[in-house]
């Protein structure tokens, strides 16, 4: 017996389940990505490099900032160029806002309905009204950062190799100062709130993410130095879904808030550091569930980064300079963390600086495998114990805490 | 109090920025329920099931039998149909993408079945007729809220009539394509979103697709060449988010 489960609700993306049922018990579960194709590693061949950008934006508008900088970040090394710090900052400014805009869509108009037994954010609001309100500014000013420093709340093109288009003004420094410093007390109430949600998932294992805070040269994990994507992560084709499934080292692996906080704690600001120490003992149980809870620490964190990187600036005042690009042949890797993990790009591009090879793995597809045992382990404790009703409901939560991507997920990779 | 009208949000395939744009008018979404309910908005909600809608938004691509069965569906059920964004308009990038659909299973995939039963991606407004056509990747979230309190005050709402150019003009933007020489696709393109890029000083890439009417793509065409741009390059540009000739 199969039991079909329809499409997921508040997840960005269309995606499914199916329950493998044989003698009345759990035997399989198979997570299907229905989201149609896209083909972006098709899309950006034969393509200038300077278009790169802003057509790999297009693969995400939750995190299509992460997207424009590892797109960047590869066509940079491809082409040998090391940008200053001062745009360095500014691209991580420009990810903490899509960490923050990311992270607080998710946990208050996403999951916070879960917590108070409601279908949605907008019917919860009727008698929580103040927390959405409080997720809405928090998510209002991670789009603000995401506006100036990328051009646009969604799919902006300011993301340049070597630079910007344009750069923030003092004044818009002023006010992300400000604003970050202001928004603090909201983000600790969320750690409070999240932290209640019960164990549920898969206890994972392994985690990955990039060997900097939000990107880096390469990969780390909870049990080896640094590697490169290519020689421990393996990616696989499925008859039932459009999103690959990766494996580390033949292993089902965690990426995204949970495994950032648990392999990088080291590089926490002053109060993220002490929410998670306070929290340690369970996030590092490792219960997919608690990705919430490591998520809403984040939101503390991305809101003292902010305030800190808009002072040094402040501090040393903006060049506004770009690097010029000298176009060559050469292959470069992006690693970025998107709100939701580890994203990777990683180009080849030819004398004339046209893209010649591409492939893009995202943190959805990434945690596929992961997802997937987590349902089974659901699937397996809620059979003949829960209801149909609850037992899909705890499914769902299931799913949600990887606050998976659906559509990003399904641009796969090129073997 | 007069009844509410019900709105639908259906997502066929894309990057889910246009559902989620919805959610970026923040406070305002308040004013919006004012008018309306949500009857159907999987990314925000988990009540489904009418089977009657006054609004329906639909956003992305036809990109599979899936998505044709639903766009089908919301046709059927739906008063007033809007096809939202770039994607359910002109296709955007996504349909950019050359070849059949079974090679490109093939090379990204690396399988010759198509067992999911993809399609090539097509606009929505190539499978059925629409009431009302808002591109844009993204489109403007101003755009969609007033069309939205236009239908619900009985006022059809206005298609913008000028390209990107007269928004430019109006913010006083400097020429990116007389002063810097970038390849801006603001003279053809439909505009409305207020000049986007060109406020960061770069060229538009033409993602609200061709302004229909009195433009002229050939002669941007020629401005193009004449600034040194080749053949193919210009062709790429002008067919990235639709596909037209120029």
């Amino acid at each position: 017996m199969i039991i079909e489960l329809r499409e997921f609700t508040r997840v960005e993306g269309n995606g499914k389940a199916e329950i493998v049922v044989e003698d009345g018990e759990v035997k399989n579960v198979r997570l299907k990505i229905v989201e149609g194709p896209r083909f972006f590693e098709l899309l950006t061949l034969g393509r200038h490099y300077y278009d790169v950008p802003d057509l790999e934006a297009r693969i995400c508008a939750i995190c299509y900032l992460s997207h424009s900088v590892a797109s960047v970040m590869a066509i940079e090394r491809a082409f040998g160029v090391d940008v200053p710090e001062e745009i360095q900052l500014l691209r991580e400014l420009g990810l903490i806002g899509e960490l923050l805009e990311s992270h607080a869509l998710h946990l208050y108009l996403l999951v916070a309905p879960d917590i108070f037994g409601y279908p949605d954010a907008i019917r919860m609001a009727t008698k929580h009204g103040e927390l959405v309100r409080e997720g809405l500014a928090i998510k209002a000013f991670g789009n603000r950062l995401r506006e100036i420093i990328g051009g646009r709340e969604i799919h902006g093109i300011n993301v340049k190799p070597g630079g910007f288009g344009r750069y923030p003004t003092v004044e818009e420094l002023e006010l992300f100062e400000r604003e970050s410093g202001a928004l603090l007390k909201l983000a600790r109430r969320a750690v409070r709130l999240f932290a209640s949600l019960e164990p549920y998932g898969e206890k994972a294992e392994h985690f990955v993410a990039t060997d900097g805070y939000l990107w880096g040269d390469k990969l780390v994990s909870n049990e080896e130095g640094t590697f490169h994507y290519t020689e421990r992560i393996e990616e696989r084709s499925l008859v039932y879904s459009f999103a690959k499934q990766s494996h580390y080292n033949g292993e089902p692996f965690l990426v995204g808030a949970l495994a950032r906080l648990l392999l990088k704690a080291d590089s926490l600001t002053p109060m993220a550091k002490r929410l998670f120490e306070e929290h340690r003992e369970k996030l590092a149980t490792g219960y997919v569930s608690y990705n919430n809870l490591a998520q809403a620490i984040e939101l503390v964190y991305s809101l003292e980064r902010a305030n800190e990187i808009a002072k040094t600036l402040l501090d040393k005042g903006l060049e506004g300079e770009n690097i010029p690009i000298a176009v060559r042949e050469g292959e470069g890797i992006g690693y970025v963390e998107a709100p939701r993990g580890v994203l990777i790009h990683h180009y080849r591009i030819d004398g004339s600086g046209n893209v010649f090879y591409s492939n893009i793995i995202t943190p959805t597809a990434l945690n596929h495998a992961m997802m997937e045992l987590s349902l089974l382990r659901e699937a397996k404790r809620g059979y003949g114990e829960l209801d149909e009703c609850s037992l899909i409901q705890r499914l769902e939560e299931t799913v949600r805490a990887f606050d998976p991507c659906i559509s990003c997920s399904v641009h796969i990779v090129k073997l | 109090m007069m009844e509410k009208l019900k709105l639908a949000v259906f997502e066929l395939t894309d990057c889910g920025g246009c559902a989620l744009n919805i959610l970026f008018i923040y406070e305002r979404l308040f004013d919006l329920l004012e008018f309306y309910e949500i009857s159907e908005f999987h990314m925000a909600t988990s009540l489904s099931g009418e089977n009657h809608y006054d609004v329906a938004l639909i956003t992305g691509t036809v990109s599979s039998q899936r998505d044709l069965a639903l766009l089908k569906e919301a046709r059927n059920h739906s008063d007033y149909l809007i096809a939202l964004g770039t994607c359910a308009t002109h296709g955007s990038v996504q349909a950019s993408v050359e070849g059949s659909i079974r090679k490109k299973l093939e090379e990204v995939y690396g399988d010759k079945g198509n067992p999911m039963r993809a399609l090539d991606s097509k606009p929505v407004v190539e499978y059925v007729a629409v009431d009302f056509a808002l591109p844009g990747c993204p489109y403007d979230k101003e755009e969609i809220y007033q069309v939205l309190i236009d239908i619900a005050k009985g006022v059809e709402p206005v298609r913008k009539d000028y390209p990107v150019c007269v928004e430019c003009k109006l913010n006083e933007y400097e020429c990116v394509l007389v002063k810097k020489n970038l390849p801006c696709l603001g003279p053809i393109t439909y505009g409305g979103c207020n000049a986007a890029c060109i406020r960061s000083g770069l060229g538009c890439i033409g993602c609200r697709g061709p302004l229909p009417g009195e433009v002229n793509p050939a002669s941007e065409y020629e401005i193009l060449k004449d600034l040194g741009y080749d053949e193919d390059y210009i062709i790429r540009k002008f067919k990235t988010f639709a596909r037209w000739e120029p």
